[in-house]
């Protein structure tokens, strides 16, 4: 494997606390080495800004909501051709690319990581197949439980207390579909949805049929998480998304779980002060005053970018009010034992107030906080908008007087709800963007190799021209580099490697197949025996990180 | 032959994934009894011996060779086609879209006649996996399909004739197996189905309608409806093929948005055949596009229903469900006479494996009990690939 040396660039690394110093880093192996023999390639970023590849928290890009996302909007990407080309494949672009492109355009935008939120687990094999089909980057998924049949019994028999079956339950789960960590969607709400149209709306509502709550829900897996150990907390899609007044569900939430690791997905969506049936307020301030007193708890954002969107979400209910809100196209898919799922095309404009005030939020989210290894970026892609929109929302943090420019296109009313017009003029540094797109999701996600740029971290790398237009900046590395090797110059694409499934491992006592099969027998139409993946061609090229028992 | 199982029949899109083989004499029973799982169990097991690996206008060759003759056509072809996939896995039609993209071709997931899909672009749909529709559905309405013709275990699945306090409504004029099991029979001639669809949305928004000798039956069926938190649709080609079928799928679709207001309402598609499925999932997320797709402008475009493909001029079937006239055909049974390249290929499920999605999405591992010397498609096509581009 080519060795490489980048040479006189400006690094910020800040997970080793290198701000901007000029250095030279040295790759062999697909590893950050200390130094290279003489023949090494060399690279000459003097006057470039030199970080370690991009990490995504949150995204939604394979599996079976995303394809059928694609399926559903044919015309929304009739005007994003992707032609093939020498090794590389063609496709298509718009907010739900396909595949191959997904992988390409993640690549040229500096990101060599990206996380699959939401996955069902029963369709762990069509996620799998998908990801496999997604180039360039690593990736990982996160299963959902927190409509999981089979765990409210095993929760409910446990009074709600974490049990060394559910942790077992957990682990078991994990291992059988090549899962990186624990997704809870609306805790308990879905499986309410899909009874007969139902929801919960607070945390000590009773999920009719299994006598679980989804307080119980989330303390009981949550700790279950944390006893395993697994390298990335639960991740929390909170109930009442996007219901005004949901921040106090949402901090009701956060003290459930207090004492536990926990990361809280698109805050933004949470934050919201008013009555259900009135227009919302922002409560960002609320938010990040409680993070602030809790360094146990994460978020990412989940900004909205004015323009087209596709929502899709395990959260069935959510969908089916945007659908109600005159909505052209929905889908509904139900999947049994586990999850629901919601799509619709939506698009966020400047002049209404809702989606201003959304705007809004995520922007106070970001500019509030004083940590940013506490608040991630993201779009929520494609729910807030494509992850396309990262170099466009770094620039608005970035850059004050072009956010301030793009405040005044706003709906007024609701700017001026924010704290965005109150003297909040923080300008996020080149460090801090480091923190928030590669070394804040890395350490979050217990990558320890990635997200910075250590002896011995991962050879995964984005050099970018240091240009005065911090969108332009991040739009178009002039290289990446993945694994040690250079596969992004100038914006163009010199090789397509396969990049690897990041999956975790956690212990677990195999008598719980005992507890299982029964459960499974009762509830699946898919055999216990057959329903974990065992296809070496699935799960592999794969980098298992251990889970850590405390 | 041995007993084996439980494994995925891959005999209909259903996948029933607990069945066991009985394949001791000349004959082959399954465990659940399934006369269309057992006679595609049949075809494949007791193939007769010494059967070629490949021929070239039907003489014996080695696959070598037909892979250099099947080459020789694609690359001359102004405008080949791929299609078939009618026992396809995920595998192979990853491989077939990778060839397809290559050759600047036409890739049609789906020879039958379109079957609802393309209605769902317009306005999406509401669907749900076979478990969610045993436990929770109360009504199930079977609209012109006889799956105990074409997915025999269906009902059972479902849970229909369970013990659980359920409807089984079939709209259907014709004596079906699945009419005789009807607790509720509409019938009316397929013609009037979009009339029928559109009066039960009519009615269902209260609007008042004069629907004649429809209005009757219609008013109960959706009293049926209204009536309970949970229902089901099932349909498929049935409704769905031939003129104006797009229409019929976008009123059924329009139906059960319009019933969700008030329960829960969705409906399962029937394709026409097991592979249809995998093989639209995967052109689907490599090219963006589901149904057919063209290659030929460098990147993907999707083909309508209305489009014709009069201009191809060589095609290459990947795993048909029966023996088709073709240049090339790639699949686990005999080629038929008008094939000039044939290369045989392991059946997935019997002495191959691989990834196939269930009817309603699910996807599954089909096993390969029988492990034997035949390549799969997918490494067929991948060998073609390279034989293109050498």
């Amino acid at each position: 494997m080519t060795a490489i040396r980048i040479s006189g660039g400006r690094v910020h690394d800040p997970a080793n606390n290198v701000d901007g110093e000029i250095r030279d880093l040295c790759l062999q192996d697909g590893k950050v080495v200390s130094e290279v023999g003489p023949d090494a390639r060399r690279i000459d970023a003097r006057g470039m800004v030199v970080m370690a590849g991009g990490v995504d928290i949150h995204a939604h890009i394979a599996g079976p909501k995303v394809n059928a996302a694609r399926k559903l909007s044919p015309d929304e990407r009739r005007d994003h051709p992707v032609n093939r080309s020498e090794g590389l494949r063609s496709g298509t672009g718009g907010l739900v690319p396909s595949t191959f492109t997904t992988g390409y355009r993640y690549s040229l935008l500096g990101y060599t990581t990206v996380v699959e939120a939401a996955a069902p687990p029963l369709a762990a094999r069509h996620v799998l197949s998908e990801l496999r089909d997604t180039p360039m980057i690593d990736k990982a998924f996160l299963i959902l439980m927190g409509n999981n049949q089979v765990l409210f019994k095993l929760i409910r028999q446990s009074g709600g207390a974490v049990s060394s079956q559910l942790r077992d339950a957990i682990a078991w789960w994990l291992e059988a579909t090549g899962g990186y960590g624990v997704k809870l969607v609306n805790p308990g709400g879905i499986e309410l949805w899909k009874q007969e149209n139902g929801n919960v709306t607070s945390l000590d509502d009773e999920v009719t049929g299994f006598e679980v709550t989804p307080r119980q829900i989330l303390d009981a897996i949550a700790g279950a998480v944390d006893e395993l150990g697994l390298p990335h907390p639960v991740h929390i899609h909170a109930n009442n998304l996007g219901v005004p007044g949901n921040a106090d569900t949402t901090l009701e939430t956060m003290r459930t779980v207090s004492g536990r690791q926990a990361h809280f997905a698109h805050l933004q969506f949470h934050s919201y002060g008013g009555k259900p049936e009135g227009l919302p307020r922002s409560r960002a301030s609320d938010l990040i005053e409680y993070l602030a007193a809790h360094p146990e708890i994460t978020a990412d954002v989940g900004q909205v970018m004015f323009g087209p969107a596709v929502t899709m979400t395990a959260d069935g209910p959510v969908s089916a009010v945007l659908r109600d809100l005159g909505a052209d196209k929905w889908i509904n898919h139900d999947t049994e034992v586990e999850t629901g799922c919601g799509i619709v095309p939506y698009r966020y404009r400047s002049g209404n107030y809702v989606h201003a005030l959304q705007w809004g939020i995520g922007l106070e989210l970001f500019l509030l906080g004083q940590n940013p290894w506490q608040v991630m970026l993201s779009t929520d892609h494609p729910n807030g908008g494509s992850f396309l929109s990262y170099p466009k929302l770094i620039r608005l943090l970035m850059d004050r007087a072009f956010r301030e420019d793009q405040m005044a296109r706003a709906n007024q009313r609701a700017i001026q709800r924010t704290a965005l017009t109150d003297g909040l003029d923080r300008e996020y540094t080149l460090n801090e963007i480091a923190i928030i797109t590669r070394a804040g999701p890395a350490r979050r996600l217990g990558l320890r190799e990635k997200g910075h740029l250590g002896i011995g971290a991962d050879a995964d790398v984005t050099i970018y021209h240091d240009r005065a237009d911090r969108e332009e900046m991040f739009a178009t590395p002039r290289y990446v580099i993945k694994a040690g090797e250079v596969v992004v110059e100038e914006g163009e694409l010199r090789r397509s490697p396969d990049g690897l499934l990041l999956s975790s491992r956690a212990g677990f006592d195999p008598e719980v197949s005992r507890v299982l099969e029964p459960l499974f027998g009762e509830r699946y139409t898919v055999a216990f025996e057959h329903y974990p993946v065992r296809e070496a061609a699935l799960r592999e090229p794969a980098q298992v990180v251990e889970a850590q028992r405390s | 032959m041995p007993e084996f199982g439980p494994i995925t029949c891959a005999g209909c899109g259903l996948l029933c994934d607990d069945v066991l083989v009985d394949a001791a004499d000349d004959a082959v029973r399954l465990t659940p009894d399934c006369d269309l799982g057992a006679q595609w169990f049949s075809e494949r097991l007791l193939r007769p011996a010494g059967a070629p690996s490949a021929t070239i206008d039907g003489k014996p060759v080695d696959v070598g060779s037909a892979l250099t003759r099947a080459a020789e056509l694609l690359r001359g072809a102004r405008r080949p086609l791929l299609h078939g996939f009618e026992h396809a896995t995920v595998e192979d039609a990853r491989a077939a879209v990778a060839l397809a993209d290559r050759l600047g071709a036409v890739i049609a997931t789906d020879d039958g006649e379109w079957a609802g899909a393309p209605a769902v672009p317009l306005r999406g749909a509401s669907t749900a996996t076979l478990g969610e529709i045993r436990d929770r559905a109360r009504v199930v309405v079977i609209w012109r399909e006889d799956p105990e013709s074409t997915h025999p275990r269906l009902l059972e699945r479902l849970g229909i004739g369970g013990g659980v306090e359920r409807t089984l409504v079939v709209v259907d004029d014709s004596d079906t197996a699945t009419a005789g099991r009807a607790e509720v029979r509409l019938g009316w001639p397929p013609g009037r189905d979009l009339e029928a669809l559109t009066t039960l949305h009519a009615l269902q928004r209260g609007l008042t309608v004069r629907a004649g000798e429809l209005e009757l039956p219609l008013s109960g069926l959706l009293k049926r409806l209204r009536a309970v938190p949970h229902v089901a649709f099932v349909y498929g080609a049935g409704l769905t093929a031939g003129a104006g079928g797009q229409r019929r799928a976008l009123a059924l679709h329009e139906l059960v948005r319009a019933l969700c207001h008030e329960r829960h309402a969705v409906t399962l598609e029937l394709p026409g055949a097991p592979g249809t499925r995998s093989a639209d999932d995967v052109l689907a997320w490599q090219s963006g596009y589901g149904g057919n797709v063209d290659f030929a402008s460098g990147h993907p475009e999707l083909v309508t229903a209305t489009q014709p493909l009069d201009d191809v001029d060589v095609t290459l079937l990947v795993e048909p469900g029966s023996a088709g006239a073709a240049e090339i055909a790639l699949g686990s049974l005999a080629a038929g006479p008008g094939v000039e390249v044939w290369i045989r290929t392991a059946a997935a499920g019997v002495d191959g494996g691989g990834t196939a999605h269930r009817l309603d999405g699910v996807p599954l591992a089909l096993q390969a009990p029988l492990p034997g010397e035949a390549p799969s498609a997918a490494a067929v096509l991948t060998r073609l690939l390279a034989e293109v581009e050498r």
